[in-house]
């Protein structure tokens, strides 16, 4: 065992205060990064949860919810491209909920094909649920969403920009952030925005090699008058753009660089106190004539230590707040690159902070050994 | 005596403070130290003992007077030489043991070797078996500190001093916290090392009884260096 585990490990209740402060840090990276995600994963849940490759929409189009009515000539366009095999239109905009003798709810409408392989339709939907939706004014929501609707269950009614709606189904996790989801056929939809038939939002299409999506959205931008993105593109776009828009990714920025400050914190003194009850060994060391800059290794291994334990006891804490937070119905998210972001971070603050504490070592003074 | 002194202080001076609460630690202090001997500095607390020690070993710059070490005027090489010098010439023994506690006592002497030497984790780990094992500590080389007693942690600070070859040893106080049943163990063991392996020894005390065993005895008063006349442990030598 290295010299500097070694102390870590025989002193480790010293240690301690510094691996929670960097485990602390770093979980709270991915819960705050985790749900932040979760919760922009939710405006482009339409996009991730369809099967099309490719999005044609109104020019300048900024998220999946606020686009605006094209012609659905443009199929022709689409029709154009070899790599192209399949092109359905698809209806998304916002309409007005009637809430019962209380206040309008906004609501997100999704029109989309119902057959079995509609690129559209989220993958939720099953066969049942299509077949009902096919019906004029059919609808399905999310079950979550009843109590903001005002309405009881299936079978209900209720009016939406004085449409008479009925709600055939529901379904669960498909819960909208700025308003309810509101799935339905396309003859629905446009009745319910008050589209003319030869209208849609989007244009959705799949190619025979998903592959060539890139660079079908490539040609199709050369028409000035729509926008064209991969549903990865459009997916980033409508996170985006609720993340700048909202500026939850300051409020996030503050949250992790809060954790990251009370972390480098708490890490360094502990790192400082060590290295200073140490200052008479060390400064032994110094007597000797061993180079200081063994010493400062010494004192920047333990902080790698520190950061690393800090890190691996952080992790099954992660998925343990992934977990409890699941289960309050909280949407979130932890992929592998937020992990190894928040490791990085925190692995820095650790060796900064071993850097910090660095300073300590000039107590290890060989003169003031002696009486 | 024939041989050049491994050890040469001449003139030096120190002064703490200023004004009126200016104290003068060395005066004039001048002594010459040869190989293989074991020299005792006794006098009072306060006396300038350890400062004439920390000026002699290079890690108190003196205000005047001139210190050789091994025909190196030590206080005219940079911080840098003097530091190398130190790691190659010199070994320190202090009062507080200043082991790392979470070491072993055979770990406490390779960390010299290995981060001062350069030597390998191998080669470091049997000289410092060897060390322990001349120290009598081989059936303790695997303990922490906390599982050694003052004498045995002493012990392997002296180890820790010598392992790495050092022609000169300066000890400070290297009894003061042991009951003298230890403490006489540490000084027998600082004189066999200095009369086996010819190196030059300097011990700071103010315990009397370290007196017989010491080859040359100076008394330090007010910051002024005398020479005793004889030295009971030079006797005892030439007798041996």
């Amino acid at each position: 065992m290295s010299y500097s585990l070694s102390t870590l490990w025989h002193e480790r209740n010293r240690f301690l205060p510094g691996i929670l402060a960097v485990a602390f840090s770093a979980l709270l990276i991915v819960v705050q990064g985790g749900l932040l995600l979760g919760i922009f994963s939710m405006f482009a849940m339409p996009i991730d949860r369809s099967a099309a490759d490719l999005w044609v929409a109104y020019p300048g189009t900024r998220s999946v919810d606020l686009g605006l009515p094209i012609p659905l000539a443009w199929q022709a366009r689409l029709a154009r491209q070899p790599e192209v095999e399949r092109i359905e239109p698809y209806v998304h905009g916002t309409v007005l909920w009637g809430k019962r003798g209380s206040a309008v709810e906004s609501c997100s409408v999704i029109g989309s094909r119902l057959n079995g392989e509609a690129l559209g339709a989220v993958r939720d939907l099953t066969p049942e649920l299509r077949s009902r939706l096919r019906e004029p004014g059919a609808i399905v929501v999310d079950e979550s969403e009843l109590e903001d609707l005002g309405i009881k269950g299936v079978g209900d009614v209720a009016e939406v920009e004085g449409y008479r709606v009925r709600v055939v189904g529901l379904v669960r996790g498909l819960k909208g952030i700025a308003g309810a989801y509101i799935f339905c056929s396309l003859t629905t939809a446009r009745a319910l925005l008050r589209l003319r038939q030869d209208e849609v939002t989007f244009l959705l299409a799949r190619c025979r090699n998903p592959d060539d999506a890139r660079a079908v959205v490539d040609r199709l931008r050369a028409y000035e008058t729509m926008s064209a993105f991969t549903s990865h593109e459009l997916s980033l776009r409508s996170q985006l753009q609720w993340l700048t828009k909202t500026k939850a990714g300051i409020a996030m920025g503050c949250a992790v660089l809060l954790g990251l400050i009370v972390g480098a914190a708490v890490t360094s003194q502990t790192l400082y106190a060590a290295t200073a009850a140490a200052r008479r060994e060390y400064a032994v060391l110094e007597a000797l004539g061993i180079p200081t800059w063994r010493t400062c290794a010494l004192v920047l291994t333990q902080s790698f230590w520190v950061g690393l334990f800090g890190i691996g006891l952080a992790l099954p804490a992660c998925l343990g707040a992934a977990q409890i937070i699941g289960a309050l119905g909280a949407r979130i998210l932890i992929p592998t690159w937020l992990l190894g972001c928040a490791a990085a971070l925190t692995m820095v603050v650790a060796l900064l902070s071993g850097l910090v504490s660095l300073r300590s070592l000039h107590l290890a003074q060989p003169v003031a050994l002696l009486r | 005596m024939d041989a050049k002194p491994t050890v040469s202080g001449l003139n030096l001076t120190r002064i703490f403070g200023s004004g009126m609460i200016k104290t003068m630690a060395l005066r004039q202090a001048s002594l010459d130290l040869y190989p293989g001997e074991m020299a005792l500095i006794k006098g009072p607390s306060g006396s300038g003992k350890s400062t004439l020690l920390a000026a002699l070993s290079g890690l108190l710059r003196p205000d005047s007077g001139q210190v050789m070490l091994l025909g190196e005027n030590l206080w005219q090489l940079s911080e840098r030489d003097r530091k190398r010098f130190r790691l190659l010439h010199c070994g320190f023994i202090f009062q507080g043991y200043n082991l790392f506690p979470a070491l072993t006592a055979r770990q406490q002497l390779e960390m010299v070797l290995r981060w001062g030497m350069g030597t390998s984790r191998r080669r470091a780990r049997l000289q410092a078996e060897e060390m322990l094992q001349l120290l009598g500590l081989g059936g303790k080389m695997h303990l922490r500190p906390g599982q050694l007693s003052g004498g045995e942690q002493q012990r392997v600070a002296i180890g820790r001093a010598l392992v790495k070859g050092a022609t000169v040893c300066f000890a400070d106080e290297p009894t003061g916290a042991l009951d003298w049943g230890h403490g006489q163990q540490v000084i027998e063991l600082l004189r066999a090392a200095a009369h086996q392996s010819g190196s030059t020894i300097l011990v700071v005390g103010h315990d009397a009884r370290i007196i017989p065993f010491a080859d040359r005895v100076f008394h330090m008063e007010d910051g002024c260096l005398s020479e005793l006349a004889s030295a009971p442990g030079r006797l005892l030598r030439n007798v041996s």
